[in-house]
């Protein structure tokens, strides 16, 4: 079973929020839309839950095009960012609410509300009202209750972006695991780039409605497609080859001689005692030290107008640097990629 | 399945799916809103411009020009401004004495001067004849010889009758104030009439101008106490009440009506644009006020709030007590004679009344929100359209609406003719007359259950009546209560919207309060008051215990 989505486009006034978007995911996969607000990753998960309807496009389920069916009738699980609990409810009746919907038996669905319960370990607060129950609790009901009716597709809208950062990290890790568990195919959206790289097999950067990359996220933290996934992903140096910048040598091989902007992540770039020499070692001057607990940010000077550097380092080589230190930084080739021609 | 050719249509139209219920509810909505308002409206229209010789301006002519109608004009231009000045002045003050003071018994205060709404729209005059007429208990008492009647009586009838809107306004308005502006001010050392000049006053000037439009369409449409206490001097309303029902001149009644309502439409305009305003005052950054003990200050505030609630409180204690004397003011001794109701219909006008507000209550409940689903939860093309009609009552004076229905529905070729004549008639003319309240309550209410609900249950497979039964109408039930307490009590007590509409068979019995005030029978007409604000009482006091063996706590009943 594998979801497709193709060529969907949708317009909000002049406004292209999705611009022809394809993209395949397999059964039992774990994605995460993930790029900057605006980027038309909500409304992709919308188009896809029903609740936004596209102007053009399909989305398919093993074939079978969903596009005009309803939300009601395409039993997908969504998650709001919200948690959208009905405040009349308890967490039993919010969680039997899409059976009651369904119109099940009476003991099918009290067995089923209970063994939800018990899959988000909130048992013991089957009668409180959603008033009653904590963020992180109210989103494990609002899990309990997409997930009740037995949806073909789980859909996670930033699910976990209202939560305290301590709640937040340990619900990743038990989202995850749930998904894995029922093994159900999962989207998730979310703008946290740390919370896609944790949960997710695959993570689709979007921007400005347009899908930018697709890939784990070793593929996009290792090979960026473009300068915005390098930039989006972890941090990136940039290097543009003109200006005070001395000519290195990188592995990519080079577009007929146009100049390129390289990059380098910070964590690449080594340091070395000041006089040492070698291919793409730069001297440079320490201008500022971050003690961030494991590991030191350095920004780095090279001077002549090129702009400063970032390095991280880990273990003892951090605590060798001080302000105002000569070192040479070393930009190994082969961690030097093109992510720009110009 | 089929699947819709996208590629060379372009753009995809919204599914039947999606159309189907959104015109269904617009026509359930919009159907009723142009029969019971439009309708109405349009008839008076059509009235005030026809003649024998067809449509024409001659109507407008014969009545504008002459030199009765323009003395008309003035004087309730005068009542008017100058009951609303009064009215509002001494409301601000009674709600900042409430909002804004320590004094004791605040609690009490605030139900004391909320009395009026409980009782027939005339109990004031009523209760100030008997105070003050020729026959009244001060001229008995002292001997002398005051005269209420005519404009100061009007004008002390109105205040009385308005001050309690005035005052549900004002507090409201006055509830909420920052703490940090106060703070500032009097760290930079600002007196206390300068912080109320400078802070005070500019954060509740939406307020004070939404009380001051609200009083005015009150008194420029109230025609119970000037018929009442008003004696030779006429006003726009009791100027219809002549013509209609007195010489049965529709045309020159409909002229009235519409210049009637004018002024009542501007006042109601301005006051929808100010009250939209008075939100964003406060952030959700603000500090609430902290009171501190100023026992000058205090004391003052109970005083005058004392003052008021007493002439409130009077007023309505004159006509209890008339009601249990033997002849006022001959036989003062007591009597439950009164209360035999040996009148033509005896006690029938009250069941009248109490079946009319119990059906109103149902009907308008349900009218409102429907009307507040449709327009906020199913937009469509017309929304615009249905909002507009549906608070489009608010401009219009009850006498206005009751006479257009008189023109709309008494003809036999008409539908509607079927229930006219009936109590249910009169039922839906309070309705459509309160529509726009009560659908502004229900509406308010409808906003705060989110629109992230409805996408939870669509994506839970709940369809969108299961969404509404399950979901919204649960999470606003208790706003509900309060609405359907909204139409019973104003139900009860009007006179405007249903004067024209009653026959002997449906008198009500805040119309019988003025039959029989006008024949002179004081005593009875005491006794239907009494028997009004009974009713409304236990009623409230019933739905009270209601609720709170439900354990619904923060329902406001009284609006």
């Amino acid at each position: 079973m594998s979801l497709r989505i193709r060529e969907v486009t949708k317009h909000f006034g002049a406004l292209t929020a999705l611009d022809s978007v394809s993209l395949e995911i397999a059964r039992g996969e774990f994605v995460c839309f993930l790029g900057p607000s605006g980027c038309g990753k909500t409304t992709l998960l919308r188009v896809i839950a029903g609740l936004e309807q596209a102007e053009a496009g399909h989305v398919e389920l093993d074939g079978r095009d969903l596009i005009e069916l309803p939300a009601q009738a395409r039993n997908f699980g969504v998650v709001f960012q919200s948690y959208s609990l009905f405040p009349n409810m308890t967490a039993a009746r919010n969680i039997a609410y899409g059976l009651e919907c369904r119109r099940q038996p009476r003991d099918r669905i009290r067995k089923r509300v209970d063994e939800m319960l018990a899959l988000v370990g909130l048992q013991d607060h089957a009668h409180k009202l959603p008033s009653q129950l904590s963020g992180g609790q109210q989103q494990r009901i609002a899990l309990a209750r997409a997930l009740a009716p037995d949806p073909q597709v789980l859909l996670l809208d930033e699910p976990l972006s209202a939560l305290d950062a301590k709640v937040r990290v340990d619900l990743r890790l038990e989202i995850r695991a749930l998904q894995q568990r029922l093994g159900i195919t999962t989207i998730m959206v979310t703008h946290d780039q740390e919370e896609a790289l944790t949960m997710a097999d695959r993570i689709v950067v979007m921007r400005a409605g347009r899908i930018e990359q697709v890939g784990s996220g070793r593929e996009l933290y290792g090979r960026p497609a473009t300068r915005f996934v390098a930039e989006f992903i972890g941090r990136l140096n940039l290097l543009p080859q003109d200006g005070g910048m001395p000519a290195l040598q990188h592995a990519t091989e080079t577009g007929a001689g146009r100049p390129a902007v390289l990059g380098i992540r910070p964590e690449a770039v080594r340091l070395h005692p000041a006089g040492t020499e070698g291919a793409n070692h730069i001297p440079a001057t320490v201008a500022q030290v971050v003690f961030l607990g494991s590991m030191t940010q350095l920004v780095l000077d090279p001077g002549n107008g090129m702009r400063p550097i970032l390095a991280e380092t880990h273990g003892p080589e951090a605590g060798g640097f001080e302000h105002g230190a000569q070192v040479v930084m070393e930009l190994p080739a082969d961690q030097l990629r093109v992510v720009e021609w110009q | 399945m089929a699947i819709a050719d996208t590629a060379s249509t372009g753009i995809r139209q919204p599914r039947i799916w999606q159309r189907a219920p959104v015109l269904i509810g617009t026509l359930l909505v919009a159907g009723p809103l142009v029969v019971f308002v439009l309708w109405p409206l349009v008839a008076i229209l059509m009235r005030s411009f026809s003649t024998p010789e067809g449509f024409g301006l001659e109507n407008y002519a014969s009545v504008l020009g002459t030199a009765r109608f323009m003395r008309i004009l003035t004087n309730s231009l005068d009542v008017t401004l100058v009951s609303t000045g009064i009215a509002v002045v001494l409301a601000y003050g009674f709600a900042y004495g409430v909002q804004r003071t320590l004094m004791p018994g605040k609690a009490v205060f605030r139900l004391l001067v909320l009395v009026p709404l409980f009782a027939p729209s005339l109990v004031q005059a009523q209760g100030l004849v008997l105070l003050f007429g020729r026959n009244g208990l001060i001229n008995r008492t002292f001997g002398t010889s005051f005269d209420i009647y005519g404009y100061w009586g009007i004008v002390l009838a109105m205040v009385l009758y308005v001050l309690p809107y005035a005052f549900l306004i004002l507090s409201t308005a006055l509830a909420v104030a920052d703490q940090r502006l106060y703070e500032s001010a009097r760290i930079l050392g600002a007196g206390p009439w300068r912080i109320f000049r400078t802070i005070t006053l500019p954060s509740s000037r939406y307020g004070l101008a939404a009380a001051i439009f609200v009083c005015f369409t009150l008194v420029i449409t109230d025609f119970g106490n000037p018929m009442v206490i008003g004696a030779n001097y006429n006003v726009l309303a009791t100027e219809i009440y002549n013509q209609v029902i007195g010489q049965a001149n529709f045309e020159r009644g409909t002229v009235i009506g519409m210049v009637l309502l004018v002024p009542a439409a501007v006042a109601a305009i301005w006051e929808k644009y100010l009250s939209r305003k008075q939100f964003a005052l406060i952030s959700d950054q603000s500090k609430p006020l902290e009171l501190r003990p100023n026992p000058l200050r205090d004391w003052s505030f109970a005083a005058l709030c004392t003052a008021i609630s007493l002439a409130i409180l009077s007023v309505v204690a004159v006509v209890i007590y008339a009601s249990f004397v033997h002849l006022w003011p001959y036989r003062m001794t007591f009597s439950l004679r009164h209360y035999n109701f040996d009148v033509q219909n005896g006690i029938q006008p009250l069941w009248n009344s109490i079946y009319i507000s119990l059906m109103a209550a149902v009907i308008g409940v349900i009218v409102v929100t429907a009307a507040s689903y449709v327009i906020e939860k199913l937009r469509s093309p017309v929304t615009r359209g249905l909002y507009f009609l549906s608070i489009l009552p608010a401009a219009v004076p009850g006498m206005v609406l009751g006479l257009g229905y008189v023109l709309a529905f008494n003809n036999p070729s008409n539908p509607v003719y079927a229930i006219y004549g009936t109590l249910l008639i009169i039922a839906l003319a309070n309705v459509y007359y309160y529509h726009a309240q009560g659908f502004l309550i229900a509406s308010t209410s409808m906003k705060q259950v989110s629109g992230s609900f409805d996408e939870a249950s669509a994506t839970l497979g709940g369809t969108r009546l299961q969404t509404l039964w399950k979901v919204t109408l649960p999470v606003i039930a208790p706003t509900l209560v309060g609405v359907a307490v909204f139409f019973f009590m104003r139900s009860m007590v009007t006179l405007s919207a249903v004067i024209f509409l009653i026959t002997p068979q449906t008198q009500v019995a805040a119309v019988s309060v003025l039959l029989l005030e006008d024949r002179g029978a004081t005593n009875q007409a005491a006794a239907f008051s009494v028997c009004i604000m009974a009713t409304v009482v236990a009623v409230l006091l019933a739905v009270r215990g209601m609720l709170w063996l439900l354990g619904w706590k923060h329902v406001r009943l009284i609006r």
